[in-house]
């Protein structure tokens, strides 16, 4: 009954769409802003989220050693730091190797940092890698109190900086999305609002002929459900267009590398389209039980 | 038998008492006038056969089935059983004679070979042959009162309710949709016509039902009523 019927019932919708035209594409026009807006909302995020896990695994624990270590108990820590829970690498940098590198990284060839200061004051030390970036601060603490173990360094505060703003951004886009997708289903139950009162007197007629409620509902379905869907795809359009222009424009910018796993995104357009559908049905349900007495 | 009314009351919600302990049999193939002057019950009690009004006491059976404890969703069902024909014709201005008719087939899901087929047999009975591409406002109040004929015939009911057929016709024209009737009558169909047209009920020797305040005052052939 109801696919022998979909031919009528999409007629009827898409003529109840052109009589309202003026209407229907302002209906539109909100559901793409309020889908372009949760679009916008979950690439952030989940860019956010994907930057925020390779800043964190460049994240590096820096244990630094007491002076008077013999080799041996530089090795004891060692040992004891790599059997640690959650430890993916263990690096040791000697003293030596230390000044080196501030040389290369400070002095360049004009001073010899070696004479300049006289004897190495620097510190022999080991450098941590953690498996899970989330883990860091827990492994940091626990190096701590190795022996031998006199201070140790890591990005603190940066992890719990970037956590923050991103929670922010969750926490203002949601309010977001729920006002204009609030919007958006209130300005569909007012189209099809319209579209019952245009066609009340059919709608009267269909129930003393005998056409079940279903028959009567479906048509201001579909037309709920084209309006939240048509604002979607507009919504995915632009996304598409302005994201891949986007991810162009920063490829050249290293670390920042934007997501672009097509799978991903093409799960993330499927469901914005979806969502464009369901409010559709939201605000068809909240008219015909406001206004149609079937 | 088709039709049974036991001790049907029917109170309005602001107090009014629009039916009054009605008690009725119809049998298939009868033609019933109900008459009363406006106020006395009539569309109430017409509405009360197609259960747009529900009565506050009693019982009503068609076809031996309670229509006052049917379910919501076996309204529909009853109502293709019954065509009704308004006073105000109520046709779809923006549809021609021939797709006011379909409507009423589609809108029961009824296939469109079906469609195809009963649409020009209809248009033939109610003598409107020609007149298939016409819209409502293209036509005469008589004609538009054919294409309601028509469209409640279209799905072969049992019974045709008509509530005040010809009341925005004139009598000519009025006397012509009652020989529609007849015939329709005729051919096996119940027919069932509120109406207030002392001149049409006297011409016709049926039987008259007479309401007064919700209350059935008599139930009589025509000839001994106005005799």
């Amino acid at each position: 009954m109801i696919i022998k019927n979909m031919l009528y019932f999409i007629r009827e919708a898409l003529n109840s769409l052109m009589r309202n035209r003026l209407l229907s594409f302002a209906t539109i026009s909100t559901v793409s802003i309020s889908i372009l807006i949760l679009g916008i909302a979950v690439l952030m995020t989940m860019n956010a989220g994907s930057f925020m896990n390779r800043l964190e695994s460049d994240v590096e624990i820096i244990a630094f050693l007491e002076k008077n270590l013999s080799s041996s108990q530089i090795r004891d820590a060692g040992e004891e730091i790599e059997k640690m829970d959650g430890v993916k690498q263990l690096t040791f940098v000697s003293k030596k190797e230390a000044l080196h590198r501030l040389q290369e990284n400070f002095g360049g060839k004009e001073y010899n940092l070696g004479t300049t200061i006289g004897e190495n004051p620097l510190p022999n030390s080991y450098e941590i890698k953690a498996a899970d970036p989330h883990n860091v601060a827990d492994i940091a603490k626990k190096v701590e109190k190795v022996h031998g173990v006199y201070k140790v360094n890591y990005g603190q505060g940066v992890v719990e900086k970037l956590f923050n703003i991103t929670k922010w951004i969750r926490v203002i886009s949601v309010i977001f999305i729920v006002l204009v997708s609030l919007g958006a289903v209130l300005l569909i139950a007012t189209t099809i609002r319209l579209a019952i009162f245009a066609r009340r007197k059919e709608i009267k007629l269909m129930q003393l002929i005998g056409a079940t409620d279903w028959f009567i509902r479906w048509p201001f379905f579909i037309e709920g459900i084209l309006l939240g869907s048509l604002g979607a795809l507009v919504a995915i359009v632009l996304l598409l267009l302005g994201y891949d222009s986007l991810i162009s424009k920063t490829d050249s910018i290293y670390f920042f590398s934007l997501l672009s796993d097509p799978i991903i995104l093409s799960k993330i357009y499927i469901s914005l389209f979806l969502t464009g559908s369901v409010l559709g049905v939201l605000g068809t349900y909240i008219s015909l039980n406001r206004f149609l007495d079937v | 038998m088709l039709v049974q009314f036991y001790n049907v009351s029917k109170i309005y919600p602001n107090g009014v008492k629009a039916l009054d302990d009605i008690s009725l049999r119809i049998e298939r193939g009868e033609f019933i006038f109900l008459m009363g002057s406006s106020g006395a019950g009539k569309s109430t009690l017409v509405k009360m056969f197609f259960r747009e009004e529900i009565p506050t006491r009693g019982q009503i059976f068609i076809a031996s089935r309670s229509i006052v404890r049917m379910k919501r969703s076996e309204v529909p069902k009853l109502r293709r059983n019954i065509g009704i024909v308004f006073q105000d014709f109520k046709l779809l201005e923006n549809k021609t004679v021939s797709e006011n008719i379909s409507f009423a087939m589609e809108v029961v899901g009824a296939n469109i070979r079906d469609i195809k087929i009963r649409v020009p047999e209809v248009i033939e009975m109610v003598g409107l042959k020609g007149k298939e591409k016409c819209f409502p406002g293209e036509l005469s109040g008589g004609e538009q009162q054919r294409v309601g004929v028509a469209r409640a015939l279209a799905n072969r009911p049992l019974m045709l309710i008509a509530d005040e057929p010809t009341g925005n016709l004139d009598i000519r024209i009025s006397t012509e949709i009652m020989e529609l009737l007849y015939d329709i009558n005729r051919k096996g169909t119940t027919v069932i016509m509120a109406t207030h047209a002392q001149e049409l009920v006297r011409a016709a020797h049926k039987r008259i039902i007479m309401l007064e305040n919700g209350r059935i005052i008599s139930d009589s052939l025509a000839g001994e009523f106005f005799l």
